[in-house]
């Protein structure tokens, strides 16, 4: 196990560096000067050198990049000022710090998601349990095809649909907001209690349906045969046995889930205008804030390469036969 | 595939390529199959495997139906400027300023989002331009990006993923790996990112982006993290294929590689590819809507399905059915086009019963 992490953990740094590497010379080596495309159109040549000084976009790209990757870990000081250890640069744009932007507006994304994978898993788990428990029956097939038409749902139709019923016309809710859990945990929930929901009915719908078919696949195994065949009660058998064979794909799809959303629902987010990790990343892209995009890509493919690490870490957990090398 | 799980192609910008819902599709239809060729007069006529699968399609009535579906979005699509000189009305018009009466307050007068004679699915709020038109065209655009994207990448993956599967070696540990590594991207992020950088590459801030350069990146920008799941797939079908006996038999008989590849191994592979094509157009649809509800797709005054729901969001307070025609045409599309997957992947496999 120790070396499969270790192997893993290598593997991922070295994904990481390839992904930051690609992206980097991609804003920086383009023909167009980053310090332009920062400084917007009313831009004079002082602005323009000021940003080259600060930015150290007057030397090669490839040693931008070793000072970039450098400023990471050791830290590295801007004509700002110093900028301490994780230092992803500053914006182009606001000036703040990318680092401290992303830490500012982590949590956000981090409360959304947790509050949705907590429904989305459970409901979706449950559902599709159930749709396979009684597999055929009139509940099987109005579970099928409501979760058939939900997943095709996208979140910016239903998100104002959903804002319009019950907050702009009935006032049963207040608008969205983000307030932190530490200061107002009920304010905390009642406002991220639409975003929840909207964000997890289209993910409910897809584990309902590959919770069903995992399970009803597990249920034709031979193992769950033999299990009846000894006497076990039908309960039993379904969630002593089928039910951990099928948890297998679902844990995989689970851990990209939440990889992917971690680094920021940004549909979701802008929907609701909510400023969470989602809502800065194309904020930035929209005003070319290369180092803010730049950090938040790097940040964002973080935990997706840790969660797939974190996934097949799972497996040999759950499945006794994966033994990992 | 722009929703927010879009790690695997429903978007969550859910890029196809890394849905990888690998159906175990059995490559067994190609040129042994066995199709029993008994003469013209004799009991049993010789069928292909197109033949048996079209066979078993029609009997299907969801899947006929959403086919029907399918195809009337694309007819629409195809023939929106005829339909609209049947209708009278053009997507760039802004009725609403031009005749007055039709906008009060920025807003349709007549109930409905001004749903009537003239104009059917109402009016745009603001600037007053005819919401059937505005569709058409969106989904006409909409559904050419997407279906440029999806030639694009299941051509890459045909071409990345037999390579891979059948030189084996070298050439399927460095594929491998790049595979690996595009998975890693956070593709909701990375379309999002990527369409100006990449926009700033080619046009020069100043100049005006010509529509088919917006295009040319758009679909550029998708291709690139959107093949790779059908080419894992296909590595893993040709890596079985190509220990099989009638491989070696070409080979023995001096085939050249590329002529195995062309003549033997892609034919046994279209069913794979043909069921995952029905998945991959869908996501990319969601995707480009996305791209285009987050403000970095097509802009005004290019008329755009996903960017409806951009514009939706200014007034859906006051006017909701602006944004009911668009959701609910998507909503049908993409069910309509789900089912139609599910249909093509049991008519092409004989064992899986509905």
């Amino acid at each position: 196990m120790l070396r499969f992490l270790v192997r893993r953990s290598l593997g991922a740094i070295v994904i990481l560096l390839l992904i930051s590497a690609f992206t980097f010379f991609l804003f920086f080596a383009a023909p167009r000067d980053p310090a332009l495309l920062a400084c917007g159109r009313n831009c004079g040549p002082d602005a323009l050198a000021i940003i080259h000084k600060n930015m150290g976009l007057d030397q090669p790209v490839p040693v931008q990049y070793w000072h970039f990757m450098a400023g990471i870990f050791t830290g590295r000081d801007f004509a700002q000022g110093p900028c301490p250890a994780p230092c992803f640069g500053y914006s182009f744009a606001t000036g703040d710090a990318v680092w401290n932007t992303i830490v500012d507006r982590f949590p956000i994304t981090l409360s959304l998601t947790i509050g949705a994978a907590a429904v989305f898993l459970f409901v979706g788990l449950a559902t599709g349990m159930l749709a396979a428990w009684k597999q055929g029956t009139l509940l099987d097939k109005l579970f099928s095809s409501a979760s058939l038409v939900l997943s095709s749902m996208q979140i910016y139709f239903i998100g104002p649909i959903v804002l319009t019923l019950l907050v702009y016309n009935t006032n049963l809710l207040g608008q969205p907001k983000y307030v932190p859990i530490t200061e107002d945990p009920v304010g905390w929930f009642m406002g991220l209690l639409i975003p929840w929901c909207v964000l997890s009915i289209i993910f409910t719908a897809q584990y309902t349906r590959m919770a069903r078919s995992a399970m009803i696949e597990q249920l034709q195994e031979e193992h769950v045969r033999t299990a009846r065949a000894k006497g076990m009660s039908a309960a039993t058998v379904f969630f002593r046995y089928a039910w951990r064979g099928s948890l297998i794909p679902i844990v995989t799809i689970f851990g990209i889930d939440l990889g992917t959303l971690f680094g920021g629902a940004m549909i979701t987010e802008v929907t609701f205008a909510l400023p969470g990790l989602g809502t800065l990343s194309i904020e930035s892209v929209l005003r070319t804030d290369l180092p803010t995009v730049m950090g938040v890509m790097l940040f964002a493919a973080t935990f997706i390469i840790l969660f797939n690490i974190i996934v097949d870490a799972a497996y040999a957990l759950i499945d006794p036969r994966v033994r990992l090398a | 595939m722009f929703q927010e799980n879009s790690a695997r192609g429903h978007f969550a910008m859910t890029s196809p390529s890394q849905t990888a819902v690998t159906k175990t599709d059995t490559p067994g239809l190609g040129p042994d199959s066995a199709t029993s060729k008994k003469g013209k007069n004799g009991a049993l006529a010789g069928r292909s495997p197109g033949q048996l699968m079209w066979a078993r399609f029609k009997r299907d009535r969801t899947g006929v139906i959403s086919a029907f579906i399918v195809l009337s979005f694309f007819a629409l699509g195809a023939f929106a400027p005829l339909i609209s000189k049947f209708y009278g009305k053009d997507p760039w018009t802004r009725y609403g300023q031009t005749t007055p009466g039709l906008l009060v307050n920025q807003y349709p007068a007549g109930p409905n989002g001004g749903i009537s004679s003239d104009f059917w699915f109402g009016l745009e709020p603001g600037l007053g331009r005819d919401v059937f038109m505005q569709l058409l065209y969106g989904i006409r655009n909409t559904l050419g990006l997407a279906v440029a994207v999806t030639i694009v990448s299941v051509l890459t993956a045909i071409v990345l993923g037999v390579a891979a599967g059948y030189f084996g070696g070298r050439t399927d540990y460095f594929i491998g790996r790049l595979i690996d590594l595009l998975m890693a991207f956070p593709n909701q992020l990375f379309y999002v990112a990527f369409v100006p950088v990449v926009t700033a590459i080619f046009v020069a801030p100043e100049d005006e982006i010509p529509f088919w350069m917006r295009c040319t990146i758009l679909i550029l920008v998708l291709w690139f993290l959107g093949w790779m799941s059908l080419a894992r797939l296909l590595r893993g079908q040709v890596l079985s294929l190509r220990e099989r006996e009638f491989i070696e038999a070409a080979k023995i008989s001096g085939a050249s590689p590329w002529r195995i590849i062309r003549r033997e191994l892609v034919p046994n592979v279209m069913t794979p590819i043909l069921v995952q094509t029905t998945y991959m157009l869908p996501n990319f649809v969601t995707s480009i809507a996305g791209l285009s509800f987050l403000g970095v797709g097509l802009v005004e005054p290019t008329p755009d399905w996903g960017r409806m729901f951009a514009n939706a969001a200014d007034y859906y307070h006051n006017d909701i059915t602006y944004l009911f025609f668009p959701g609910v045409a998507m909503v049908l599309f993409i069910v309509a086009f789900n089912l139609l997957g599910d249909s093509v992947r049991d008519a092409f496999d004989p064992k899986r019963a509905r």
